[in-house]
């Protein structure tokens, strides 16, 4: 499902984040990527996702080259990606509920289904309660489940995490983590960039790890 | 379909709850398009009311054709003949040098000529055209002209003709100012839309990668630049009718001075809809404009 060849990403400035990477994750695997602090793991995600595009080499996902995707095709891509963003990317200015439909409204869905779906989300990241709290309000776990709620709320088929788990207690870490194995079990593809020991600890989970840029 | 006019529902409610929800920003650029608007109004009103009194004013412009003194009767036969049966005038009538010199008398204008012991003014004929235009007064003019025993031609002309100088000045000034005004009627309406995205930046972004469009992107914005420009077409309406309603007693009064009623007149019910559609279609135009512009520039993918 996805495919990296050869891929190298220099950031403007000249500081080369992915240096020759080759990898190729199949359609329903889940894929822990691991790595010290800089090693590259947000940045491999965002190349799948179109955030960030290659200095050099290919990145395919679904066989589409992504790295040269026309800019109207971008948010088509998009939309069938669930994204746990590192830093939450939340919307401080709405609610708990807003935030959570926002994918849901991006792609034409009804209101009250909307809510409906939020509401499931909400729920299984443990939030239900706090749906008309504003994110500024949620402690730093809380905004994380929030992030995780919004990236699985349109259930996506394939999900790119960017730790997920960096921020939560052990009870709460696992609940995330069964939360992942849930959408795998049914069949997403599942990308988690984590150092997080508890995660590494799952049975029977494929690990990539990197080392300054290079597969290691 | 039903996607599609969701997006716009939305889109829609979104930018009237921005909208409302900054009254001061909408109060502040509604009257900012309203009085930029409003000279181009006023001075097209101006234009339509003295066109429309240039139209009834002078009750009919007339020509009055000053015959030679030693005209014969075989000719001034030919000219009454001529005259009583011209298809564009209205009226043809004979002054002739006696009454003409009675009628000084009656004004008290007459003493200059007293000395004077034949009677020096020539017959005339005074014609009233069916078609007042200055176009057709002047086709008149130079017919008569040619024919023998006619001396010389006055006519209404000239002042017919500066009546209509000045009102087509008056008009190209008006669109030439519209337009100018519409194109600052854009710039108002684009500046406040570029604020507005520019302090969403942070939503535009994270939508965008969570799978926005730029073309969803774009709607509330569109639909803002709408709404403000519909708001300031209704308040250019409002504030030309207040100006009407201020100068309709001070016209009436003058007019009445002048022994006749004269009303003001206003846009017509078309011309209403016009003035607001107008700024509408400006405004979002340059809603569109920078709205795109900054979904330009907030931020691409590196490569
Ligand atoms: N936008 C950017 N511009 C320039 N350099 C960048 C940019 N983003 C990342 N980098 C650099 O690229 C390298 C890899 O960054 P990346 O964020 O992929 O690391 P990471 O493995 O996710 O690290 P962490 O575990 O701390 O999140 C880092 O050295 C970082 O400084
Ligand atoms: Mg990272």
């Amino acid at each position: 499902m996805i495919v990296f060849s050869e891929v190298v990403k220099r950031y403007p400035g000249g500081h080369t984040a992915l240096d020759g990477i080759s990898l190729e994750i199949e359609r329903g695997e889940m894929v822990f990527l691991t790595g010290h602090s800089g090693a590259g793991k947000s940045t491999l995600l965002k190349l799948i996702a179109a955030i960030e595009r290659p200095t050099a080499g290919l990145v395919t996902v679904n066989g589409q080259n992504v790295g040269r995707l026309n800019r109207h095709a971008v948010p088509y891509l998009r939309r069938n990606i669930g994204l746990v963003f590192q830093d939450h990317k939340l919307l401080f200015d709405r609610s708990v509920m807003e935030n959570t439909i926002l994918p849901l409204m991006i792609a034409g869905a009804t209101r009250r289904e909307a809510l409906k779906r939020a509401r499931a989300a909400l729920d299984k990241v443990g939030l239900l309660e706090r749906e008309k709290s504003m994110p500024i309000t949620l402690s730093g776990g809380e905004q994380q489940r929030l992030c995780i709620a919004r990236a699985i709320v349109s259930r996506p088929a394939l999900l790119l995490v960017d730790e997920p788990t960096g921020n939560l207690d052990a009870e709460y870490a696992a609940v995330i983590l069964g939360l992942f194995q849930d959408f795998h079990q049914v069949g997403a593809t599942i990308v988690i960039a984590t150092h997080d020991e508890r995660a590494l600890a799952l049975p029977r989970t494929r690990t990539v790890h990197l080392e300054l840029g290079r597969l290691a | 379909m039903m996607r599609w006019l969701r997006y716009h529902r939305h889109a829609f409610l979104l930018a009237l709850r921005r909208w409302l929800g900054n009254p001061y920003a909408a109060l502040f650029a509604t009257l900012a398009m309203a009085a930029a608007l409003a000279l181009p109004g006023s001075l097209y009103l101006g234009y339509a009311n003295l066109a429309q009194l240039g139209g009834r004013l002078p009750a009919q412009p007339q020509i009055t054709l000053y015959l030679k003194a030693d005209i014969d009767g075989a000719t001034l036969a030919r000219l009454r003949q001529r005259l009583m049966h011209d298809g564009e005038l209205a009226s043809a009538r004979f002054v002739s040098k006696t009454d003409a010199l009675a009628q000084l008398q009656a004004d008290g204008l007459a003493n200059p000529l007293a000395g004077l012991s034949d009677n020096p003014l020539p017959d005339a004929w005074v014609l009233t055209p069916k078609d007042p235009s200055p176009g057709a007064l002047a086709h008149l003019s130079r017919e008569y002209a040619n024919w023998p025993g006619v001396d010389q031609i006055s006519s209404d002309r000239m002042w017919a003709e500066r009546l209509a100088a000045a009102l087509a000045l008056v008009q190209t000034l008006a669109l030439f100012i519209a337009a100018l005004f519409a194109i600052a009627l854009g710039a108002i309406a684009g500046n406040t839309i570029r604020s507005a995205t520019l302090a969403r930046r942070e939503e535009i972004q994270v939508s965008r990668l969570i799978g926005a469009s730029d073309a969803y992107l774009r709607l509330p914005y569109l639909y803002q630049g709408l709404l403000q420009g519909l708001a300031a077409g209704a308040a250019t309406l409002l504030i030309l009718a207040l100006l009407m309603s201020l100068l309709d007693g001070p016209v009436g009064t003058l007019s009445a001075l002048y022994g006749s009623r004269y009303s003001l007149l206003f846009l017509s019910p078309s011309q209403q809809a016009l003035l607001v559609c107008f700024p509408a279609l400006f405004s979002w135009l340059g809603a569109w404009l920078s709205v795109t512009r900054t979904l330009h520039r907030v931020d691409r993918p590196s490569s």
